[in-house]
């Protein structure tokens, strides 16, 4: 096992001067997938997928939730095995058992949420499995070479991360460097897929991950991208692929589309963002803020959210925003500054602020916004249960679901189904009509759309407008402008722990809102 | 790498934050205090000799729970398989096989019986909780029956000399051979958790097991590799508990595991996986001897013990975190 | 580096040293008094209790100091040697010990007398020529007397069962064997059950005894007689008896007096107790012990007899004395 990987020491990756030399016109594709299907019991997941990948591009895989994406990356990084169809890596056929087979043969998956290992060091997780030694033993000079070669190649401009480094002390852009540098670290790294790169990173980080993608195929590895972020898809990708209902429906070069022609070929029909115009006439306070400031973050935040009304804000990741939410909801400890929700002053904790009808939907739905475990019904009913005393009634929890399932458009076989295993679309939709069903007043909403598909974003902001119609007051953070300026009356960016002025949404404009939420 | 100066004070400001520095810690303050109040029996070197000694077969154990606890595992069995292993050697001696014979077979029951929790555990996907509670049981039974219900008389031949104090002409021997045996293993232990690719792939297997096997790693293998390790070091436990009881006991090391595993956390280990030292579970086993033993010499009732040692284990674990929160 | 709390915590720990010391045995202002552990099988049982009063009597009378110290784990061979062994690490004067089990115990008795610490063995016998002393009641004469007392309880009629203790218990196996030596001589008489064991606690025993009341139908009639062999199979043995509703229906003997037994002999449903005399055994072998100490030769023997307490001489004075002696008078002192 340690002799084998000996040659290829000095060059994470490979074959950089085939990619220099030959011209884009005769490349042959590095990954061809043919006909590809795959069925879970009677949910068909791919129904027939093609799919070329060149060697040296970024191709960039689009599709709603449940298009298949994922299950197409499981194939392809052996996590899963298909059904029918036939796959094809540097000429000769491939079907990869299990990962190890997908990662000796040069495919690496480099997943949403990063997982690292978290009590290794940096050089450590990215030799993971594949460390140089003999007999049994580390060879750890060896290992630090080798870490530090693959790093080098995700390094920001001059800084590399000190492979010596714990991995927990990382943050979320460096752990997927530190997985991308794993995958460069293999014998002979062919095929890297990104699921979702982007989802948790800043957009300076996201520019540096664009910067890092260019490099590597220039020296002729293949990308495969997949995004939800269609601005995203047109900066970086040469060609694309879009998936819907598990088939192949396009396919192209990038330069040849648009944002519109893509979404209409992953919904079938156009559905676009459209800002809102139509005024509604706020009531009374329900929840208003005076300088308030949590543990850490946010610093200083002031507000007042009126009944019928959608206050958006905006800012980049860890302006503090979701602190915000959480200290107004209890689950993070208020330092000083004011909340009167209602008539009532003061922080309060989690149940009495449920008691008082607001809600929170957490940004990270499955380690805290829902019970993975539990059904959708379950879910539902969680923060209102339906029966007598300390008895639930399921008869009536499940009646319960259903409306919501059917009003939300959930797509599921029955309300008796574990959340787990929804696509992220429905697990967001659960998770809102557990506020529906509490029936709060008060809506802290944050991200209520991130990491799902066109056609249930559209969805989830077809019930906010409806909710504000019907008198709710929503606090909802966003990091997609669009976004905002579709759901919100009112913005207000917060740069660093404080919190802006709110301003009608029709007055401001994107670039007025990143210059404020950039400190400008 | 380069051992300069400045590198060595840098190293010895960094010291509270190695696993093992806590426990060291509380091992000294323990010992400083008995010695306070018991000078004239705690403090003699002969005390500490013995106390090292009675400490051999919970340390031996906790090395092999050290590494089935990193590997995000526990195993219950322990106590089971040390009684296992006495009643073992026990009845192989009594059939007339050599002292080394039984030795081996000691310690081969232990492999089995290790090798047996890896299987429930990686092979049928069992908890690793639920699994070893099975086969704490399971193996307790197998012990009474092989011994028939009693304990067993066997002539334990130079199996015996494995625990006893050297005699006077070779004092500079310090410690009874099973007393050396046990920190070469240790050693050795944890030699192969720093450097080996196996020891990585045990912390990364206990860290993330889905990171590891992502990577490639056959977390299965490690896992029955781990508990096959866990139980032969048991095995040699119940080597070194015979030599001390002279007798085969099946009743032998009951509640030994609750202790072991004790040993574990005061070392820096954590239930959830991915931690641990054996650095760190010896000094936490020699606390455990320690508080029993001060407690001895200063002449408290059981009861008194039973409850310090109770709070002493909380205090520790609870400022090592403190310590790693501040780190 | 080290954080406030820290400091509090070890703070914390010098408290509860500082209470250890507190709590530590009367009498050891570092005089020349010697230093003598006293070691029985377990702390809880009734019987230890008595026997600690007469070693604290003894201590008193020859102004020896006792450190009185029964196994962390109750009836755990393992505890019980750690625990001789830290009290030759201690270098204590000598050592009186009720071993658990007579092999077991060998090889720490052989370190300390080789560190040249005396030990007296009480109680148990132990299978080795090292100790100075042991002191014990005559287990098979005791179970002889409980044998022929059965026997003529039941006319020397009828069917037994015996409970027997633990393996590897000398002791008991010694009463159980005198009780089948004599109950064997009476011709009606027949044992049906001799070979289940109690096991050490009273749950264990009552576990066994119900399981064989039903095994050998007791609740029919089919049985005359039971007998076990300690406090622990007794009281468990009474128990069970009380749940089957069976107490006082057949001839029960047993052994030892704590109040439960005493209660149920006032109450019919034991028949007969074989008493020891753990208070005089503490005492004599302690004394011996220093005595030895002294340079005085003592008895390689000792036997502290054993009487049978039923229900019509429970109340005499000497019985009495036996059945419920005045422990407070001793450990009261020993606090």
């Amino acid at each position: 096992m340690a002799g084998s990987r000996g040659l290829n020491d000095s060059r994470a990756v490979g074959t950089a001067d085939d990619a220099t030399e030959t011209s884009d016109a005769e490349r042959e594709p590095v990954l061809s997938v043919r006909g590809l299907e795959k069925a879970f019991g009677g949910t068909i997941a791919l129904a027939g997928v093609d799919l070329e990948v060149l060697a040296g591009e970024v191709h960039a895989v689009v599709g709603e939730n449940g298009a298949g994406k994922s299950t197409l990356m499981k194939i392809l990084a052996g996590t899963q095995q298909a059904a029918r169809g036939s796959i094809t890596l540097g000429g000769s056929p491939f079907a990869p058992r299990d990962p190890v087979v997908a990662r000796r043969a040069g495919i690496a998956l480099v997943p949403q949420e990063p997982e690292l290992a978290e009590h290794l060091s940096v050089e450590e997780n990215v030799l993971l499995g594949a460390e140089p030694g003999r007999a049994g033993l580390v060879d750890f000079p060896a290992l630090r070479a080798r870490a530090t070669t693959a790093l080098a190649h995700v390094a920001h401009g001059d800084s590399a991360i000190d492979p010596a480094r714990p991995a927990a002390s990382l943050g979320p852009a460096e752990r997927q460097r530190v997985v991308i540098a794993r995958a460069l670290a293999l014998a002979s790294p062919r095929v890297l897929i990104l699921d979702e790169p982007t989802s948790s990173l800043t957009s300076t980080d996201v520019e540096q991950l664009f910067v890092t993608l260019r490099k590597l195929v220039a020296r002729g590895l293949a990308v495969l991208y997949v995004s939800h972020f269609l601005e995203e898809v047109m900066a970086i990708a040469h060609r694309f692929t879009v998936l819907r209902d598990g088939r192949s429906v396009a396919t192209g070069d990038i330069a040849d589309t648009t944002p519109e022609a893509l979404v209409r070929a992953m919904a079938g029909a156009a559905v676009a963002l459209r800002p809102r115009h139509a005024d509604r006439t706020p009531g009374e306070v329900l929840l208003s803020l005076g300088a308030l400031a949590g543990r850490h973050l946010p610093h200083s935040a002031t507000l007042e959210l009126h009944r019928g009304e959608v206050l958006g804000i905006a800012g980049l990741i860890g302006a503090g925003r979701t602190e915000l939410l959480r200290a107004i909801f209890g689950l993070d400890p208020v330092r000083s500054g004011t909340i009167r929700v209602h008539a009532e002053m003061g922080p309060a904790g989690p149940p009495r602020r449920l008691a008082q009808g607001v809600g929170l939907l957490s940004e990270d739905r499955k380690a805290e916004g829902l019970a993975l475990d539990l059904t959708i019904a379950e879910n539902t009913v969680l923060t209102r249960r339906l029966g007598r005393g300390p008895l639930i009634d399921p008869r009536r929890e499940r009646a319960t679901a259903r409306d919501f399932v059917a009003r939300l458009g959930i797509r599921c076989r029955d309300v008796g189904q574990r959340v787990a295993d929804l696509s992220g679309g429905n697990q967001q939709k659960v998770a809102l009509a557990r506020l529906l069903h509490h029936d709060a007043d008060v809506l802290l909403l944050d991200e209520p759309t991130r990491g799902i598909d066109v056609r249930s974003r559209a969805d989830v902001h077809a019930v906010i407008d409806e909710l504000a119609d019907r008198g709710k007051a929503m606090l909802v953070v966003s990091s997609y402008l669009p976004e905002l300026f579709a759901l919100c009356d009112r913005i207000a960016v917060m740069c660093r722990g404080r919190l802006g002025p709110s301003r009608p949404a029709r007055e401001l404009d994107a670039h007025a809102i990143l210059l404020e939420a950039a400190g400008g | 790498m380069t051992d300069t100066p400045s590198s060595f004070t840098a190293r010895a400001r960094a010291l509270p934050g190695e696993p093992w520095f806590g426990p060291l810690a509380a091992l000294l303050v323990v010992y400083a205090l008995f010695a306070v109040v018991a000078p004239d029996t705690f403090l003699g070197s002969l005390n500490l000799l013995s106390m090292v000694r009675a400490t051999v077969v919970v340390g031996v154990t906790a090395v092999g729970m050290t590494l089935i606890m990193i590997q995000g595992g526990i195993d219950l069995s322990v106590g089971s398989v040390v009684a296992l292993a006495t009643v073992a050697i026990a009845r192989s001696l009594q059939a007339g096989q050599s002292p080394m014979m039984a030795l081996a077979t000691g310690i081969a029951v232990g492999a089995i019986a290790g090798l047996a929790n890896g299987a429930l555990v990686a092979g049928l996907r069992l908890t690793p909780f639920i699994a070893t509670l099975g086969t704490m049981s399971a193996l307790r039974g197998l012990a009474k029956g092989l011994a028939r219900e009693q304990k067993i008389d066997a002539e334990p031949g130079w199996l015996e000399e494995l625990m006893t104090m050297p005699p006077p002409e070779r004092t500079y021997q310090l410690l009874p051979i099973g007393v050396w045996v046990g920190l070469l293993l240790a050693i050795v232990a944890a030699f192969v958790l720093a450097r080996s690719r196996f020891g990585r792939h045990v912390v990364a297997t206990g860290s993330s097991p889905a990171t590891a096997r992502l990577c490639g790693i056959d977390v299965g293998r490690v896992t029955i590799l781990v508990y096959v390790l866990g139980g032969l070091l048991a095995g040699v436990a119940g080597v070194l508990e015979f030599s001390t009881l002279t007798v085969g006991d099946p009743t032998d090391s009951v509640g030994l595991e609750l202790k072991v595993i004790a040993a574990v956390v005061i070392g820096g280990g954590s239930l959830s996986g991915g931690q641990g030292s054996i650095a760190g579970t010896l000094l936490g086993a020699l606390l455990l001897t320690f508080i029993d033993t001060g407690c001895t010499h200063v002449g408290l009732p059981n009861w008194v013990q039973e409850i310090l040692t109770g709070a002493i284990i909380v205090v520790a674990v609870w400022l090592d975190r403190l310590r790693r929160r501040d780190g | 580096m080290t954080s406030r709390r820290q400091v509090l915590g070890l703070i914390g720990l010098g408290l509860a040293a500082a209470a250890c010391r507190r709590s530590a045995p009367t009498g050891g202002e570092a005089g020349k008094a010697p230093r003598i552990a006293v070691i029985p099988k377990g702390t809880t049982h009734e019987f230890w209790k008595s026997v600690h009063a007469g070693a604290v009597k003894a201590s008193q009378e020859l102004g020896v100091e006792i450190v009185w110290k029964g196994p962390l784990k109750e009836d755990d061979l393992k505890s019980q040697i750690d625990l001789v062994q830290s009290f030759v690490a201690q270098r204590i004067s000598g050592i009186v010990l009720a071993p658990l089990d007579s092999k077991g115990l060998r090889g720490a008795v052989k370190d300390a007398v080789r560190s040249g610490i005396p030990v007296v063995v009480f109680d148990s016998a132990l299978d080795s020529a090292d100790p100075i002393s042991y002191v014990a009641t005559d287990n098979r004469a005791a179970g002889r007397l409980a044998g022929e007392r059965m026997v003529e309880a039941l006319g020397g009629q009828g069917k037994l069962v015996v409970l027997r203790y633990q393996e590897g218990s000398a002791s008991t196996h010694e009463r159980e064997e005198g009780f089948l030596e004599a109950v064997r001589k009476a011709v009606g008489v027949q044992v049906v059950s001799d070979n289940q064991y109690s096991g050490p606690t009273t749950e264990s025993a009552y576990a066994a005894s119900e399981s064989l009341l039903l095994a050998q139908r007791a609740a029919q009639g089919d049985i005359a007689g039971v007998f076990a062999p300690n406090e622990s199979s007794t009281f468990g043995m009474l128990l069970a008896l009380e749940k089957a509703r069976i107490a006082g229906r057949l001839r029960f003997v047993g052994f030892d007096a704590s109040t439960k037994l005493v209660a149920g002999l006032r109450d019919g449903k034991i028949h007969g107790l074989v008493v020891q005399n753990p208070l005089e055994m503490g005492y004599r072998s302690t004394k011996a012990l220093a005595l030895h100490l002294r340079g005085e030769k003592i008895e390689a023997k000792v036997d502290t007899g054993s009487t049978f307490v039923t229900a019509k001489n429970l109340d005499l004075p000497e019985i009495k004395q036996l059945v419920a002696p005045d422990l407070s008078r001793w450990l009261g002192a020993a606090g």
